[in-house]
């Protein structure tokens, strides 16, 4: 793919991952062929920013979970009083990472 | 996939053996003497409405004295989360012993189906009309 629409694209996108994987993305990207952009470029990631405001309101009934993606462990928590309130308290601190990671993922599916 | 394999297998063990504490100390009397005041539940001590999860303790406590319709009074997912506290932790050593990922392939199929809209707007239903049971009862 063309140089300047990966800069792009990695301008844009840059919060929705962890910067140690932006060189990742980059040169993975510049490889790849010109027919995927289409779907790389319409990929709907989820905002770390807002899944934090999330998981501050309702991290207690594991709406954070839920959100991101990660269904099994949003039940875990729903069940379980957030953790006994105690996994709630982690989750404020831990969901931006886990949102990124989880758009690490999506991203995946569309490079290799 | 391997990575997140490890760190399932980490939640849950923790999870499982935090859920054992908690159930330790409740069966002790160290719980009823001191601290059955206090509570653990965030949501109720803020808004002294009981949420969705409220009861879950108290039901397992009833089950494991026999008593399964006080259980189900209490909270109806007791049942639930017992059965998952005694399974896990015999799933994960089988998946330790034999060194397969089982464990995670259910997790992953479960987690699937959960997400198919079928399946998801009753379970959702479900929890509601618990809820709702759960503020009529006033836990």
């Amino acid at each position: 793919m063309e140089a300047n629409k990966v800069d792009m694209f990695i301008m844009s996108n840059a919060k929705f991952f962890e910067s140690h994987q932006l060189h990742i993305i980059r040169d993975r990207l510049v490889t790849i062929d010109d027919s995927k952009w289409v779907m790389v470029s319409t990929a709907q990631f989820k905002d770390p920013s807002t899944s934090l405001i999330i998981s501050i309101i309702g991290g207690h009934f594991g709406v954070d979970r839920f959100v991101i993606g990660d269904t099994g462990l949003g039940i875990a928590k729903l069940l379980t009083c957030g953790g006994l309130g105690i996994w709630t308290v982690i989750d404020w601190f831990m969901i931006q990472g886990a949102t990124r990671e989880k758009n690490m993922q999506m991203l995946q599916q569309f490079l290799y | 996939m391997h990575l997140f394999q490890i760190k399932l297998y980490r939640i849950l063990s923790i999870a499982c053996l935090a859920g054992y504490i908690w159930l330790y100390f409740n069966l002790s009397n160290f719980y009823s003497k001191y601290t059955s005041q206090i509570g653990v539940c965030l949501f109720k001590r803020v808004t002294s409405i009981p949420c969705p999860a409220c009861g879950i303790t108290r039901s397992i406590l009833s089950i494991l004295q026999g008593n399964l319709l006080q259980a189900f009074y209490w909270n109806p997912f007791g049942f639930l989360l017992l059965a998952v506290l005694i399974l896990t932790p015999i799933w994960l050593v089988i998946d330790a012993i034999t060194k397969k990922n089982s464990l995670l392939t259910f997790y992953v199929a479960v987690e699937k189906k959960l997400q198919q809209k079928l399946v998801a707007i009753p379970a959702i239903a479900l929890v509601l009309i618990n809820w709702f049971w759960n503020i009529h009862k006033d836990l």
